[in-house]
């Protein structure tokens, strides 16, 4: 009996703690040792990215493409050069830019009819049936065979290029969306009829938060495919933008032109992407983070 | 005095695949007493939980009515809270958030929700974690949470579907415990669904047990007449807790 007792003390204390069972994790002071500092993450990635250079920079010099690939130091010169001569009126910042309201347009565009339309589709039976059979034709074309008809409709100023970043951008937002609900656990639906609420409850509360992950996972693909479509369609027909300086490089053999332009292009990106990310984060401040992503 | 909750004579059956029909329930007839604990003890497989769905007025039966305080039950209310085995909380919102929701709904005054609500937020002991996300939560306080929400809403009964059945044997004994304290500070109807025997003896006023496999059936009913609170280890506990065993299907 005493013994129950005890047990029953020892077990209550547990119950007091469960209010500590908030995960917290803990960082050690370590002392620096050279183990340590070879093992750092950091470290590595300093190591790895002058590896690449280093290598990148040898066999530039030595020579094996025949100058048609210019070492890490010529593209920065040549780029610091565009910062502040132009290249068909525009500095780099200008070409930047331009590729960047083509993108940011056509984005925003596509997202603001592609996103209303999947969450609509998976809420109502009767859109999906009218819509679906119609996306489904559209879906598996490649945005880029749009280039060739968007040119002939909307010439080759900025609307066809716009349009075809939309019709890029158009089918991951969409079916990210449309995912993002039909994913939801339909018990969630039974919470709120339990508690009281309507359809419409229903909808505000539960359907719309939920697919909130699901939706910003769509942007994200959206916006790689963005860059693909823009770039296409400077490739083809374009004055000003990242794309043209690329095909300019190629016309003029300015290699260290084209490759400068292709790193560009990845950071202009990279850094959009993160603008996504950080947008998610403020937005859906309770979404799991998931480490190391 | 007349029962709270009255099911008469119900059957339910699941038309799957199209045309193959797979009965659930048969011919459930009970009656839920005013400020009772009623737990329905069953196995795997005996339709427990669609009972329990058919008094919330999520799932209609196809045979027989359940009536709540003498009202034929039509579909889900207010009067009646439900409690979710996989928890069910809105990971967007706040563990106030989640349990604010029912009034909420309501249209009840942000100042006036939110004092309901952290009545209960205290009453579960989740008092300091008002802010905080469900996943940031274990197994046992987001059940707590599941809790306070469906008591926020002001309920006559409580349906909880085995509340405990994710968590481990320890956290499940002191939710248990929980229960009782929260149901004796804060008296409602209470049917509690569950397939742990310990569980059900420990809690319940009266015992139904249902027969598996499926359809589920009346099996028998049993009144516990121990004093709270309980000890699995008394005598009385332990010989109930045979009764139970010897009779019905349940395998320990």
């Amino acid at each position: 009996m005493a013994e129950d007792q005890a047990a029953i003390q020892s077990l209550g204390t547990q119950d007091r703690s469960i209010a500590d069972e908030v995960q917290k994790s803990v960082r050690e002071r370590k002392p620096l040792t050279l183990r340590r500092v070879i093992g750092n993450e950091y470290f590595l990635y300093v190591v790895s990215s002058i590896a690449f250079l280093l290598v990148w920079h040898h066999v530039a010099a030595s020579g094996v493409f025949r100058g048609a690939l210019s070492t890490p130091w010529q593209v920065v010169e040549r780029f610091e050069g565009l910062m502040t001569d132009t290249l068909a009126g525009l500095t780099i910042w200008g070409h930047i830019w331009a590729s960047t309201q083509r993108i940011f347009i056509g984005f925003v565009l596509a997202s603001a009819i592609a996103i209303p339309l999947g969450l609509f589709m998976a809420l109502n039976p009767y859109v999906d049936a009218i819509v679906k059979p119609v996306f489904d034709i559209f879906k598996p074309m490649p945005p880029i065979a749009w280039v060739s008809i968007a040119i002939l409709w909307f010439g080759i100023g900025e609307p066809s290029k716009i349009f075809i970043i939309v019709i890029g951008t158009f089918v991951p937002c969409l079916l990210n969306s449309y995912n993002g609900i039909r994913l939801i656990e339909p018990e969630l639906y039974d919470v709120v009829k339990v508690l009281g609420g309507n359809r419409w409850n229903e909808i505000i509360q539960v359907s719309f938060p939920a697919s909130f992950p699901a939706i910003f996972a769509g942007l994200q693909i959206s916006l790689s495919m963005a860059w693909t479509c823009v770039l296409a369609a400077e490739l083809v027909a374009s004055r000003s933008g990242l794309g043209f300086i690329i095909v300019q490089g190629m016309k003029l053999s300015d290699t260290s032109l084209v490759i400068g332009g292709m790193v560009i292009i990845a950071i202009v990106a990279g850094l959009s992407s993160v603008l996504i990310m950080g947008l998610e984060k403020l937005l859906c401040p309770w979404k799991r983070e998931i480490a190391g992503l | 005095m007349k029962p709270k909750i009255e099911c008469r004579n119900i059957s339910k059956a699941f038309i799957q695949k199209g045309t193959q029909r797979v009965h659930v329930l048969q011919d459930i007839s009970l009656e839920v007493r005013d400020n009772e604990f009623l737990v329905i003890l069953g196995p795997g497989q005996s339709g427990k939980s669609t009972l329990l769905r058919i008094i919330a007025g999520l799932e209609t039966p196809s045979e027989g009515s359940v009536q709540l305080d003498g009202r034929e039950i039509t579909g889900p209310g207010p009067d009646r809270g439900l409690v979710f085995q996989s928890y069910m909380l809105f990971a967007w919102r706040t563990v106030m958030g989640n349990v604010e929701m029912g009034p909420k709904l309501q249209g009840v005054p942000k100042a006036e929700r939110r004092k309901t609500a952290q009545r209960y937020i205290d009453l579960v002991g989740l008092n300091g974690f008002e802010n905080h996300y469900p996943h940031q939560l274990s197994g046992g306080m987001k059940q707590r949470v599941g809790i306070a929400r469906a008591y926020t809403n002001g309920p006559q009964v409580m349906l909880l579907d085995e509340p405990f059945g994710q968590l481990d044997a320890q956290t499940r004994y002191f939710m248990e415990k929980e229960t009782v304290r929260i149901w004796e500070t804060d008296k409602r109807t209470v049917v509690f669904v569950t397939n742990n025997i310990d569980e059900a003896i420990y809690l319940g006023d009266r015992i139904v047990t249902l027969k598996g496999k499926l359809p589920g059936r009346m099996d028998a009913v049993y009144d516990v007449h121990l004093p709270r609170p309980r000890e699995h280890t008394e005598m009385k506990f332990l010989e109930l807790r045979q009764q139970i065993t010897d009779a019905s299907e349940l395998v320990l």
